[in-house]
């Protein structure tokens, strides 16, 4: 039933995305709400939420191909499945980002080593191609020598191309709220809790029934603690974050942590980010009943990416935000020159197509792959 | 400093050197269009000035004398640099619509704003402005973070963009400390408008104009649809390249009014700007994040 509502939905989103889509290829980028000023928006957001993800499940996969626990035994190839339909949707919302995304091939062949966005897309193009073989070989030969190199060259990258998204951001120093050391080495730990919340998701909702796996509740119940944990973790580097910022009083950074907490969009703040995706499902996953319930620990995850994603979010905009110059905000007017950012029906529309296109692909691989196990099947 | 020595007559054999250099630069420019990114030949042949310039005169005339010797010097051996007398500028603007007329900037693009501050408050106040451009910093955080190289300093020590290498992922605006660069996201002045055919108004005519081939970068760069560079791209000040290797001052120079703007060859001791940069009450914007900027301020 699940699925079924979950495939209408997913098309409905790939419909409304193909409009965001048309204009996007028609009008170039006239009609986003990102600028001069506020240069990175929605997308660049989305593209950090979902190779987050990526990463993430692919640290999970370890956990059944590289180190064999046997609790996990049967969940790498859900792991590696999600991880190969959210890297996608990240590069394509990051591609549509681009003023000149047909040349994209120089990246590759006249790229800057030592700029960290050339890195990610080389890191990023053979992480996917790692999580490619991975699930190749964890479907057809599981045993192969291969599969355990392929496993830890992949755990290492996701952790260096997390922490690299970290670095992205934090190279640069004329952006306070950004330039903290603490940024790179914070990423790993979302993506590891992303990837949490994203097999809750998969086990929870999408696993195969109790029968077919009586390890489940035991799983739910270990990743629902890792998610908690990891959740506390991200709550108190947020801490460390924001009350160095306030303390230090640097005028800039006090700016962006102010418009994250109590700006325009502090709701997001409280009531998404912190409320529903962090306090809600600490409080229903500490519950052994309730983290093993399959419905429960599944919607929990949904919660938590829900929080991650306003969290990319409320990493990338404040900062951007803060005018370098105080007088800029009125300096000189046009298009796409102002500090402030909503985004766009177009920059949503195009998101929520991302979004349905990968739900869409990530069902259909469950039901056309053998995701689960040889077998079981998955919830119909 | 002595009188520049005059010779108003550009003779035949003159002409005929111009324009076979002419020629042949653009030749290079055909094989390699990047080169002309490079910056300004190594040593620019000009028509000497046809006037005398002396201490007393207008700041103008001593910079287009500086600006002469400055290229008839080796590339390396030149530092151009910019110096803004902040008492002098009245906030007229004029270098902003300069600007966006000599590199016809659609909306949205802008290379030098003019940064207005009130200062204080009712009865004590007064107005502070800041005349804008890029820094064209020496450590330029803008262009190691590009992923394709689309951005670097040329040998002008001006940091300048490929507009053909640049793939518009606005990484180098996010690292900029100074919002010098803009993107462009294709818009016109005439989007909207009415159409009507005429000589001079009528989008028909002015959206012609829109579309015409800006000289940056000594390139003829023409908007000529929605997704050809410079749209999707992001652009800058460039100090006027173009008009440098033209041997003319940068269009915000020769326009400001107060003669608030002053640019010129630092290596050169007897330039306006190397006395000016001496002064003790120089100052450079954020200075302490390491950038060496190139533009000086007078306060």
């Amino acid at each position: 039933m699940t699925k079924k509502v979950l495939y209408a939905l997913g098309g409905l989103a790939l419909l409304v995305g193909l409009w965001g889509f048309y204009d996007r290829f028609v009008n170039g980028h006239q009609n986003m709400a990102y600028g001069s000023y506020v240069v990175w928006g929605l997308w660049v957001a989305m593209y950090l939420f979902f190779v987050g993800i990526s990463a993430g499940a692919f640290m999970l996969a370890t956990l059944d191909y590289l180190f064999e626990i046997p609790l996990f035994k049967g969940t790498g190839k859900a792991a590696l499945w999600g991880a190969l339909v959210t890297l996608p949707a990240g590069l394509v919302s990051i591609g549509l980002d681009l003023g000149h995304l047909e040349r994209i091939w120089k990246v590759y062949l006249q790229p800057n080593p030592l700029s960290v966005m050339a890195q990610m897309v080389w890191g990023y193009t053979i992480f996917g191609l790692i999580a490619l073989a991975a699930l190749y070989l964890a479907i057809r030969q599981p045993k192969h020598v291969a599969m355990k190199p392929l496993m830890i060259v992949g755990l290492f990258l996701a952790v260096f191309l997390s922490g690299g998204v970290g670095a992205l951001l934090g190279v640069n120093a004329g952006r306070t709220y950004w330039h903290v050391g603490l940024l790179p080495a914070q990423f790993p730990v979302f993506s590891l809790a992303s990837g949490a919340a994203l097999m809750l998701v998969i086990i929870g909702l999408f696993g195969p029934a109790p029968a077919g796996n009586e390890r489940r509740p035991q799983q739910l119940w270990v990743l629902g603690l890792l998610t908690v944990v990891l959740g506390l973790v991200k709550v108190y580097f947020l801490w460390a974050d924001f009350s160095q910022s306030l303390y230090g009083g640097i005028p800039q950074n006090v700016q962006a942590v102010n418009e994250v907490m109590f700006g325009r969009y502090w709701w997001a703040f409280w009531i998404l980010q912190i409320g529903l995706g962090t306090v809600i499902p600490i409080l229903v996953l500490v519950q052994p009943k309730l983290a093993k319930h399959n419905g429960w620990a599944g919607w929990m995850g949904v919660l938590v990416l829900i929080g991650f994603a306003v969290a990319r979010a409320n990493i990338v905009f404040p900062a951007l935000t803060v005018p370098e110059l105080e007088a800029l905000r009125t300096a000189f007017s046009g298009p796409h020159l102002s500090y402030d950012y909503f985004p766009s029906l177009v920059e949503w529309a195009v998101t929520v197509g991302i979004i349905g296109g990968a739900t869409l692909v990530f069902l259909l691989g469950t039901d056309r792959l053998p995701i689960f196990t040889a077998k079981t099947e998955a919830t119909k | 400093m002595d009188k520049v020595p005059t010779n108003a007559t550009l003779s035949r054999r003159d002409f005929l050197k111009s324009a076979g250099a002419a020629v042949a630069f653009l030749t290079t420019l055909e094989a390699n269009p990047a080169a002309a990114l490079t910056g300004a030949p190594a040593r620019v042949s000009l028509a000497p000035l046809s006037f005398e310039v002396g201490p007393g005169d207008d700041v103008i005339l001593r910079m287009q004398a500086d600006l002469q010797r400055a290229l008839a010097k080796p590339v390396d051996q030149r530092r151009w640099v910019m110096v803004i007398d902040l008492r002098k500028c009245v906030a007229c603007q004029a270098c902003t619509i300069a600007c966006i007329a000599e590199n016809k900037l659609p909306p949205g693009v802008v290379y030098r704003p003019v940064l207005d501050e009130e200062i204080g408050a009712y009865p004590n106040v007064t107005r502070k402005f800041l005349p804008k451009p890029c820094m064209q910093c020496d450590n330029p955080p803008c262009v190691p973070v590009c992923p394709v190289n689309a951005t670097y300093k040329d040998a002008n020590g001006v940091v300048v963009i490929d507009y053909d290498q640049c793939i518009g992922c606005r990484y180098c605006i996010t690292a900029c400390p100074y919002a010098s660069r803009t993107f462009d996201f294709g818009s016109t002045y005439t989007e909207g408008t009415p159409i009507a055919e005429g000589l001079v108004v009528g989008q028909t005519t002015a959206d012609d104009y829109e579309r015409a081939a800006n000289f940056e970068y000594q390139e003829a760069t023409a908007r000529t649809g929605k997704d050809d560079s410079p749209i999707g791209n992001v652009r800058k000040c460039h100090f006027c390249l173009h008009r440098l290797a033209e041997g003319m001052l940068p269009a915000c120079t020769t326009t400001c009014i107060g003669r608030a703007t002053f640019f010129g060859d630092a290596n050169d001791a007897d330039s306006v700007v190397a006395d000016l940069i001496a002064s003790p009450n120089v100052m450079r914007l954020k200075e302490e994040l390491g950038t060496e900027p190139r533009v000086y301020y007078l306060v």
